[in-house]
C-alpha cells in the first residue's frame, strides 16, 4: 500500500539525495514523487510530496517517518503520530 | 547629549582571515585539543593554518586510523572527537571510521578538504563527491561554499554531532574556501534545547512495573551516552530489578554487581539469555533491538511487554512494537520513572532469586585443562590486575568476545569496542585515542592477529608521540571467528583463514621502536600483565593461543536466544 509523505526541504547541498537515499535504503519504493518551490520562503525550501511503498510488510512508514524527521534541513509538513501507550 | 560625552562603542572590524584559519579559530574556540589526521594536496591550506595554535595534531599513519582514534576519544572523553584528512583516497579511506561513528552514535566532526568549486563535478585530481559518498552513515554533512559560513558550519557540526542521539557530522571543505578570505568570525551558539518529560507514558511505564512479576532491564549504549549511569545505577539498585546489557553497554553497571546477569545474545550469557526469554517486561533503555542481541527476533522476549526508553524516537517500535514509549533525555526519565516506583517495593523477590542463582550456577568456569595460555582467563586477570580505571579498546572478532564475557568493567568508557560495524583495525587506533583521553588509566589494546595487522602501522604514531598504549595480542594465527563458524556451520571447510605466516610480531614491534615480548605458556601470564601494565611507553604482549579455541556460549545465527550452544 502506498502512502505520500508531505515534506519541507531545504536547498542545501546532498539535501535531496540525502532523502531519497534515506527512503531507499530503509527498503521503500517510491513510486511518485513531485516538488515545487517555496518562493514564499525566499526560496530558501522546496515542497516535496513523496508516495512510498515498502518492499516488504515488515516496513513501517510511521518509523520512516521518524527516521525523516532525524535529518536536518527536512521537516514533515503533516502531524506526526505519537507513540500510543496501551493501558498497563 | 554633550560633546563630552563617549562615543558609542563600536566593535572594531574584525581582520581579514582565510576560511582555513576560521576553521582553525573555531575549533580552538570550542576546545578541541586533540586532532587525529594526516595532510595532502586539498587539506594544507588547513594544515598551514595549524601551525602554532593550540591544537594538538596527531600524525597517524593512515587516515582510517585518524577516524578510529578520534570516536575511541570521544567515548573515553564524552568530548566530540575530530579528524582530519585530504579530499580523494584521504577522504575515502576515512569511510570505515565515519561508519563506526555512525553505528555506535559515537560524536565525531570530520574534515575534509576537496578541490575548489570550480573543479567539483569535472573528474579533477583527487577529487571524490565524499559528501555523496558518505550520506548514509553520517548524523549530517556540511559542504561549505563560502569562507563566510565556515564558523556556523563548524559550530553547527560540533551541535548536531553531540546532541541528541550523537554521530558523526562531515565538513567537507573546498580549497577555495580554505584559501578565501573573509571578515566573518563568528558562527552561531546554540542553546542546549532541554527535552520535556513524558509525564504520562512515565506512569504508564511505571505501572507496567508494577504489575510485571518478571521485569528486566535490557541496558544499551544509550545509556553511557546519554550520561544516565548513576541513574541507571540508582534505579537498579532502588527497584532490585536485574538487569543485561549489550556488548557497548558493559560496565553501565559494574559487571560483577549483584542483579547482573551480564551480556545478551549471540554470546551473551544463559542467565542474561533465559531471563530475556522469561521476562514479561522489558524495560529497554537506549538499546535499539540489535539482531546480534535479539538472535530470532519473531522468538526473542516471547512473553514480555515493551517499556522503550530512548532519546532518537526512530528506534521506538522500530523492530519490536513498545507497549510503552518514553522518547526523550535518558536520565531524567529513569529518574522519574524510579521515582513512581519509590513508594513500595516490588514485590519480585522470587524472580531476583531466579535470576541471580542461575548467574551463579552457569558462571564462566577457567578451568580448562593444559598448559597453553586459556585467553578468557586472561583477560579476566588483566582488567582485575588493571583495576577500576581500566580501559579495553577491543579489535572485532573471538577475543572481543571473550573481553566482553570475562573482563571486569567497572564504568562503561571501560569498555570500547567496536559494536554495531565490527569493524577489524579498531583497536590500536582506538586504544591511541583512549590513551590521550585519559593519560593516567592503564589503557590495553585486545587484538587478534588479524585485526592488529589491518592497522599495524599505528606502531608508529604510538612511538612518535610516546603513546603509554598497552597492546594485548591475543595470536591464534588466524582469523578465529571466522573459523569457529565455517566449524559449525560449515562443514569443517576453513576456507582462507589461515594466517600462520603472520611476521614476528615481536620484531615488528621492536622495527617499529616499541618494547614487545612474548607469552607462550600458562605460567607466564602472571609475570606478562605486570610487565605489561607497568611499561612506560607503549608496549606489546604477543600471547600465543590455541587455534582451535572458541567463543562460548554460541546462539546460532537464525535461532532464538534460548537455542544456545555450549563447548561439547
Amino acid at each position: 500500500m502506498s502512502e505520500t509523505l508531505h515534506l519541507n526541504i531545504d536547498r542545501a547541498d546532498g539535501s535531496l539525495q540525502r532523502l531519497i537515499g534515506l527512503v531507499e535504503r530503509r527498503g521503500f519504493h517510491i513510486d511518485g514523487i513531485s516538488m515545487a518551490d517555496m518562493p514564499s520562503d525566499g526560496g530558501s525550501a522546496r515542497r516535496i510530496a513523496l508516495t512510498v511503498r515498502g518492499r516488504d510488510d515488515s516496513r513501517c512508514v510511521d518509523t520512516l517517518g521518524r527516521q525523516i524527521d532525524r535529518l536536518y534541513g527536512v521537516s514533515r509538513t503533516a502531524p506526526v503520530v505519537a507513540f500510543q501507550s496501551e493501558a498497563a | 547629549m554633550s560633546a563630552a560625552a563617549p562615543a558609542l562603542q563600536t566593535a572594531p572590524e574584525p581582520a581579514e582571515r582565510s576560511g582555513a584559519a576560521l576553521l582553525v579559530s573555531t575549533l580552538e574556540r570550542l576546545g578541541v585539543e586533540v586532532v587525529f589526521g594526516y595532510p595532502g594536496g586539498a587539506i594544507m591550506p588547513v594544515y598551514d593554518a595549524l601551525t602554532g595554535t593550540s591544537l594538538r595534531h596527531i600524525l597517524v599513519r593512515h587516515e582510517q586510523a585518524a577516524a578510529f582514534a578520534a570516536d575511541a576519544y570521544a567515548r573515553r572523553s564524552g568530548k566530540v572527537g575530530v579528524c582530519m584528512a585530504t579530499s580523494g583516497p584521504g577522504a575515502t579511506n576515512l569511510i570505515t571510521g565515519i561508519a563506526n561513528a555512525m553505528m555506535d552514535s559515537i560524536p565525531m566532526v570530520c574534515i575534509t578538504g576537496n578541490v575548489a568549486q570550480g573543479l567539483m563535478g569535472t573528474d579533477s585530481f583527487q577529487e571524490i563527491d565524499i559528501l555523496g559518498v558518505t550520506l548514509p552513515i553520517v548524523k549530517h554533512s556540511i559542504l561549505v561554499r563560502d569562507p563566510a559560513d565556515v564558523p556556523a558550519a563548524v559550530e553547527e557540526a560540533f551541535h548536531i554531532a553531540a546532541s541528541g542521539r550523537p554521530g558523526p557530522v562531515l565538513i567537507d571543505l573546498p580549497k577555495d574556501v580554505q584559501v578565501g578570505k573573509t571578515r566573518q568570525d563568528f558562527g552561531f551558539h546554540y542553546p542546549n534545547v532541554g527535552s520535556t518529560l513524558d509525564h504520562d507514558a512515565i506512569a504508564a511505564a511505571a505501572e507496567a512495573v508494577r504489575a510485571a512479576e518478571r521485569p528486566l532491564i535490557y541496558v544499551g549504549g544509550g545509556v553511557k551516552i546519554g550520561r544516565a549511569v548513576e541513574a541507571l545505577r540508582r534505579f537498579a539498585d532502588a527497584t532490585g530489578i536485574p538487569s543485561v546489557s549489550t556488548l557497548n553497554a558493559l560496565g553501565s553497571i559494574p559487571t560483577d554487581a549483584p542483579g547482573t546477569l551480564g551480556m545478551l545474545g549471540m554470546h551473551g550469557t544463559r542467565a542474561a539469555n533465559e531471563a530475556v526469554q522469561e521476562s514479561d517486561l522489558l524495560i529497554v533503555l537506549g538499546a535499539r533491538f540489535d539482531d546480534r542481541a535479539t538472535g530470532k527476533l519473531a522468538e526473542f522476549a516471547p512473553h514480555a511487554r515493551i517499556v522503550h526508553f530512548d532519546i532518537d524516537a526512530a528506534e521506538i517500535s522500530k523492530l519490536r512494537p513498545a507497549t510503552v514509549a518514553v522518547a526523550g533525555e535518558l536520565a531524567p526519565g529513569i529518574e522519574a520513572l524510579a521515582a513512581h516506583l519509590a513508594a513500595t517495593p516490588l514485590a519480585i523477590d522470587p524472580w531476583m532469586i531466579r535470576c541471580q542463582s542461575r548467574a551463579r550456577g552457569t558462571a564462566a568456569r577457567y578451568d580448562a585443562p593444559g598448559e597453553g595460555v586459556y585467553a578468557p582467563a586472561l583477560l579476566k586477570a588483566l582488567s582485575e590486575r588493571a583495576g577500576d580505571e581500566f580501559v579495553a579498546a577491543c579489535d572485532v572478532g573471538q577475543h572481543q568476545m571473550w573481553a566482553a564475557q570475562h573482563c571486569r568493567f567497572a564504568r562503561p568508557e571501560a569498555h570500547l569496542t567496536s559494536g554495531g560495524l565490527g569493524a577489524m583495525g579498531f583497536g590500536l587506533p582506538a586504544g591511541i585515542g583512549a590513551k590521550l583521553a585519559d593519560p593516567d588509566a592503564p589503557v590495553v589494546v585486545i587484538a587478534g592477529d588479524g585485526g592488529f595487522m589491518m592497522n599495524i602501522q599505528e606502531l608508529a604514531t604510538a612511538r612518535r608521540y610516546g603513546i603509554a598504549v598497552k597492546v594485548l595480542l591475543l595470536d591464534n594465527s588466524g582469523l578465529g571467528l571466522v573459523r569457529q563458524w565455517q566449524q559449525l556451520f560449515f562443514d569443517k571447510n576453513y576456507s582462507e583463514v589461515d594466517l600462520s605466516d603472520n611476521p614476528d610480531f615481536v620484531r615488528v614491534a621492536e622495527a617499529f621502536g616499541v618494547e614487545a615480548f612474548r607469552i607462550d605458556r600458562r605460567d607466564q601470564v602472571e609475570a606478562g600483565i605486570e610487565r605489561l601494565l607497568a611499561a612506560d611507553g607503549p608496549c606489546l604482549a604477543h600471547v600465543i593461543i590455541d587455534p582451535r579455541e572458541n567463543v562460548w556460549p554460541l546462539v546460532p545465527p537464525g535461532k532464538n536466544n534460548a537455542e544456545m550452544m555450549e563447548a561439547s
